[in-house]
């Protein structure tokens, strides 16, 4: 049986240049194409996407049954990554009503961030 | 710049940036397109003479640039605007400003104090792009580095951009919350002017674009019951500030300011917004607080009993809408007055001091209850831990004299 995997991506935005959109970041995101032609010639990819910049992100909160939206990325203390969805909204403000409709347990969050290449 | 220019550019500058934000979507390419038209206005105006209407040519000149720069960056995108960039008629001479630019300030506002944008971002960026301060100004203001401030005001325009932050102020549903997220922002703002009872030159120039501020925001929303309020506590705070010090710089306490030293036209500007806050069926928290503001500005001198009863009614109507620990130990303030200060100790002790011990009024409060119930030792130590969390030079010659009094 084939399972499937999500491989995710975290690094260092000041060492890939992502920040400043330099010339290493732009080789970088060569090799991510080269890569993702790869994964579909032999079909295993099913989906990928760049992600905005952390600075992009906001980060919607449950704590005692309230939702709270706050500036910046989702900072890890003791909750793990446990699963994305990708949707589609006009603006911040849907997205983040979206976010708030995510089932999650108490203490848990929710981090919108803009994928790259959608304006 | 020209005395013309310099009015101009205050009183428009504001609804311009606001005007060019909402139709770019770009804050960084209004913000410079007003700029550059105040550098051309300023190079144009001594040769051509002074337009009929300052704020109308501005205008004009900042949507040219503005429409230049978007060419020369190539970064059109399809619609983004809601209207198509304004022509140059020749009716243009005849309407004033006013029709000429859209007030698109309020959008600007809410922009401005989204929720996502960091909390000590909003305030500043509001100033800077709806009040056109400069940010040397309010990082003065806010006592901060100018560079942190730059680099703040430089990320939270960043986000917008970034984030997709909407130019669009969404349905009545959505209203509440983000007008509470603009109000707690400004009274945030405004705390950080008005804690400052010296009002050093520029924390009270800083007060007086909280005035303008929560004056424009209750002209943009002439039913809304807690922007009016806002605008009600802002003046009934402000017309108290040449009552706050005493000859020797201590902080004078609210009982004992002399209301012949109030002013009065802030005092009346403060009531008509208040009344008009009732009016729209507000009793919302910043409907009471400003209210109990109001019961002190009643007074009109020294003889008159102070309103302990009604802002003691107050508060507990103020409790069943915001239950803070402020709030509680405010109260308490009042219950020594009303019932006796035994059982507002009583209320005082039960606080949690987790909270409070880091908030020099709370200790300030309990000394006074404690010496008034007999418990000397214990109101001077109190005394000294108000000191010991180095508070503004005025609330410190106050705790001192406090302090020198127990001894005596």
């Amino acid at each position: 049986m084939t399972m499937q995997y999500a491989l995710l991506i975290y690094e260092d935005e000041a060492v890939s240049g992502k920040e400043t959109a330099s010339p290493a970041y732009k080789a970088l995101v060569d090799r991510h194409w080269a890569f993702s032609g790869e994964l579909r010639a032999s079909g295993v990819q099913t989906a990928g996407a760049g992600l905005k910049n952390a600075s992009s992100a906001t980060t919607v909160r449950l704590n005692k049954g309230a939702h709270s939206v706050h500036d910046g990325p989702f900072a890890e203390s003791k909750e793990q990554l446990g699963g994305f969805y990708i949707v589609n909204a006009e603006d911040l403000d849907e997205a983040i009503a979206l976010a708030k409709r995510v089932p999650l347990t108490e203490g848990g969050s929710v981090e919108v961030r803009p994928l790259l290449g959608m304006g | 710049m020209s005395p013309a220019l310099d009015v101009a550019a205050r009183a428009a500058g504001g609804r311009i940036r606001a005007a060019l934000a909402a139709r770019y979507r770009d804050l960084d390419l209004a913000e410079e397109a007003f700029a550059e038209a105040c550098v051309r206005a300023a190079a144009r105006w001594p040769i051509d003479g002074e337009p009929r209407d300052p704020a109308a040519w501005l205008y004009r000149a900042s949507e040219r640039i503005a429409l230049d720069s978007l060419r020369q960056r190539k970064v059109r995108r399809e619609a983004p605007s809601d209207a198509p960039p304004a022509q140059q008629t020749a009716e243009d001479a005849m309407v004033s400003d006013e029709r000429l630019i859209p007030d698109e300030r309020l959008r600007l506002i809410f922009v401005c104090c989204h929720p996502a944008i960091a909390a000590e971002a909003r305030a500043a960026l509001t100033l800077r792009l709806v009040c056109g301060l400069e940010t040397g100004e309010i990082a003065r203001a806010f006592l901060v580095a100018e560079t942190t401030l730059a680099q703040r005001l430089v990320r939270a325009k960043r986000k917008i951009a970034d984030a997709g932050v909407p130019f669009e102020i969404h349905g009545p549903d959505a209203w509440p919350d983000r007008l509470d997220a603009v109000l707690s922002t400004l009274e945030i703002a405004y705390a950080k002017a008005h804690e400052d009872a010296a009002g050093a030159g520029q924390h009270a120039g800083y007060a007086a674009e909280m005035l303008t501020l929560s004056a424009t925001l209750s002209e943009l929303l002439p039913r809304e019951p807690e922007a009016l309020a806002f605008a009600a506590l802002v003046r009934f705070a402000e017309a108290r500030r040449p009552a706050r010090l005493a000859e020797d710089g201590a902080m004078v306490p609210l009982s004992d300011q002399d209301p012949a030293l109030w002013r009065r036209p802030l005092i009346d500007q403060g009531e008509g917004y208040l009344t008009r806050a009732i009016a729209a069926g507000g009793g919302g928290p910043r409907v009471l607080q400003a209210a109990i503001h109001g019961a002190w500005c009643a007074r009109s001198s020294l003889n008159d009993p102070p309103p302990w009863p009604d802002v003691l009614h107050l508060y507990d109507a103020l409790l069943t809408r915001r239950d803070d620990v402020v709030v509680r130990l405010n109260r308490a303030v009042a219950l020594a007055e009303v019932a006796s200060p035994a059982a507002a100790l009583a209320e005082v002790e039960a606080l949690p001091s987790e909270p409070l011990k880091s908030f020099a009024p709370y200790h300030a409060v309990r000394a006074d209850l404690l010496r008034r119930t007999g418990q000397i030792t214990a109101a001077a130590s109190a005394l000294q831990e108000a000191l010991a969390l180095s508070p503004a030079p005025a609330e410190r010659i106050w705790l001192e004299r406090r302090l020198f009094e127990l001894k005596a």
